[in-house]
């Protein structure tokens, strides 16, 4: 059982995941990430797809990185106090 | 190398825990408990949220890439894009001339004419439709004439009994013809005798096929 499985079980099972998911998928629309991630995407696919040359996972792998350094630090900043929030009330609950 | 360490701190935290492992770590208690242990700890939590944190952006840009690409496969990307100012001018100009529609096609009437293949007459097309029907005798005005004009003829050549006859086996649009008639039957019969002297000879001999 490592760190990562059991945070992914517990949050899963508890509906927490899901909140803090679409609280994310607000704060990057809103800040026009999203728009600026679907750019960075079609730039990638138009130049790499002259014949379908990379698979979907390896696509993603690329867009990945680039896609983590674009996030603004005031929306990581707030998602990361709130999933700390979160986690911490939920072991307060025995 | 990270599971035996956690596997050694929830066995020293009692019996029930260690149950709870051996049973396979998928019972909903046995969740919580794990979790709960791992955020003790400062950096356990910290660790979690970063995790946590990584994980859903990782979902969100997979979702986003898989958008594209689905909008890309479908072909919807360049639908969305438009055509370029460029194109439109040229190929999808709105026409706006007086007499034209949008496309530049003129209204005037075009002149499309159909021969009837019964009475071989040049009929527009427009009006074959309704010509057919009185041509063939099939409309409800043009077997009420027909049947009619048959009947005064019959009448006027042989016995009253045939024309009863004929008037049944005309059918039902016979018989309660001639009762709705009666009102204005006498000025139909004056147009009658005007239209039988009229008739075309090709008319009265299809009429009579039937």
């Amino acid at each position: 059982m490592t760190v990562s499985n059991t945070v992914d079980q517990y949050t899963i099972m508890s509906g927490d995941r899901s909140k803090i998911k679409d609280l994310l998928c607000n704060r990057l629309t809103e800040c026009g990430w999203r728009d600026e991630v679907r750019l960075l995407c079609r730039n990638i696919l138009v130049e790499k797809n002259g014949n379908n040359s990379l698979s979907v996972e390896q696509l993603i792998a690329e867009v990945t990185p680039k896609a983590r350094t674009l996030v603004p630090d005031a929306v990581k900043k707030e998602l990361l106090m709130k999933i700390r929030t979160i986690l911490a009330e939920n072991e307060g609950d025995n | 190398m990270s599971s035996n360490t956690t596997h050694t701190h929830l066995s020293s935290s009692g019996s029930a825990s260690q149950m709870a492992t051996t049973q396979g770590h998928l019972t909903a208690s046995a969740i919580s408990l794990n979790f709960r242990e791992l955020i003790k700890e400062p950096k356990g939590l910290e660790d979690a949220a970063n995790y946590l944190f990584q994980g859903l952006l990782d979902d969100v840009v997979a979702g986003i890439f898989i958008e594209i690409h689905h909008l890309r496969k479908t072909g919807n990307l360049t639908a969305l894009d438009g055509v370029g100012e460029e194109n439109a001018e040229s190929a999808y100009r709105i026409c706006e001339m007086p007499n034209l529609d949008i496309f530049g096609i003129s209204t005037a009437k075009k002149p499309m004419d159909c021969t009837c293949p019964h009475c071989d007459r040049l009929v527009a097309a427009a009006r074959f439709a309704p010509h057919l029907e009185k041509c063939m005798g099939m409309g409800r005005i043009s077997s009420r004439i027909a049947s009619r004009r048959l009947a005064t003829k019959e009448g006027a050549t042989a016995s009253s009994s045939s024309t009863s006859t004929y008037l049944q086996s005309g059918g039902n649009t016979g018989g309660t013809d001639d009762e709705d008639d009666v009102d204005w039957s006498s000025d139909k019969r004056k147009k009658k005798s005007t239209q039988n002297s009229r008739s075309n000879g090709s008319k009265k001999n299809n009429g009579k096929i039937f």
